[in-house]
């Protein structure tokens, strides 16, 4: 696996991990479905431990590269990325019209922020999932 | 995943050109061993540039690298 492989696969597994307990959270009744307060205070707790996670496996992840001498980031890794991100395009363009257009005519405040963190993480999820099959089964450009 | 409409012999070229592995053709042509493993199985389609730079390290035609399936359109 190249750097850029294994760093999808971190981002993706703390991702899981991660929204699938703030979610989890708000689903079984979490004063963070509720107030705004708490929810910020949820999520800052989730996304900053998560973002601490990925940042010292990226950098472990480097470190463990160079030690191999034919570690770079190539056409490969960039064609791949490009996939990832254009997939997750649609997914965050079809949530942000549901937030954004759609939720304010019926739904809280609290709801509607909620309902956008989950369509930014599910974007986000699906970018990583292209990109890790796309390593694994191949990719054609 | 769809497969590929062409093939290629850079196995057979490495092992011709003195057992070279994919770490080195990967380096001589500037990508990762893990993308010539991917152009090998048919699992990447690389771009002209790297195609090109493959067949000018072997000191073959593009042609003699890469082949273009029969009854492909």
């Amino acid at each position: 696996m190249t750097y850029k492989e294994k760093a999808s696969w971190l981002m993706l597994v703390a991702m899981v991990l991660a929204y699938s307990l703030y979610f989890g959270l708000i689903i079984t009744g979490h004063p963070a479905g509720k107030s705004l307060f708490a929810m910020l205070w949820l999520f800052g707790t989730i996304a900053a431990t998560q973002a601490v996670v990925v940042i010292i496996g990226c950098i472990w992840l480097a470190i463990e590269a160079r030690k191999l001498p034919r570690a770079r980031i190539d056409e490969r890794d960039r064609a791949i990325a490009a996939r990832g991100t254009a997939t997750s395009y649609y997914v965050l363009l079809t949530a942000m019209i549901v937030v954004g257009v759609v939720m304010p005519f019926t739904e809280p405040a609290i709801k509607i922020v909620n309902t956008a963190l989950f369509g930014i993480v599910l974007a986000e999820l699906v970018g990583l999932i292209v990109v890790v099959t796309s390593y694994r089964r191949g990719w054609h450009g | 995943m769809a497969k590929l409409p062409f093939t290629n012999d850079i196995r057979t070229l490495r092992f011709l050109a003195g057992e070279m592995t994919q770490g080195d053709l990967g380096d001589r042509v500037g990508v990762t061993r893990q993308t010539i493993a991917a152009i090998e199985q048919g699992k990447y389609s690389p771009s002209l540039e790297v195609a090109f730079r493959i067949a000018h390290v072997f000191g073959k035609p593009l042609e003699a690298v890469f082949q273009w399936g029969t009854g492909t359109n």
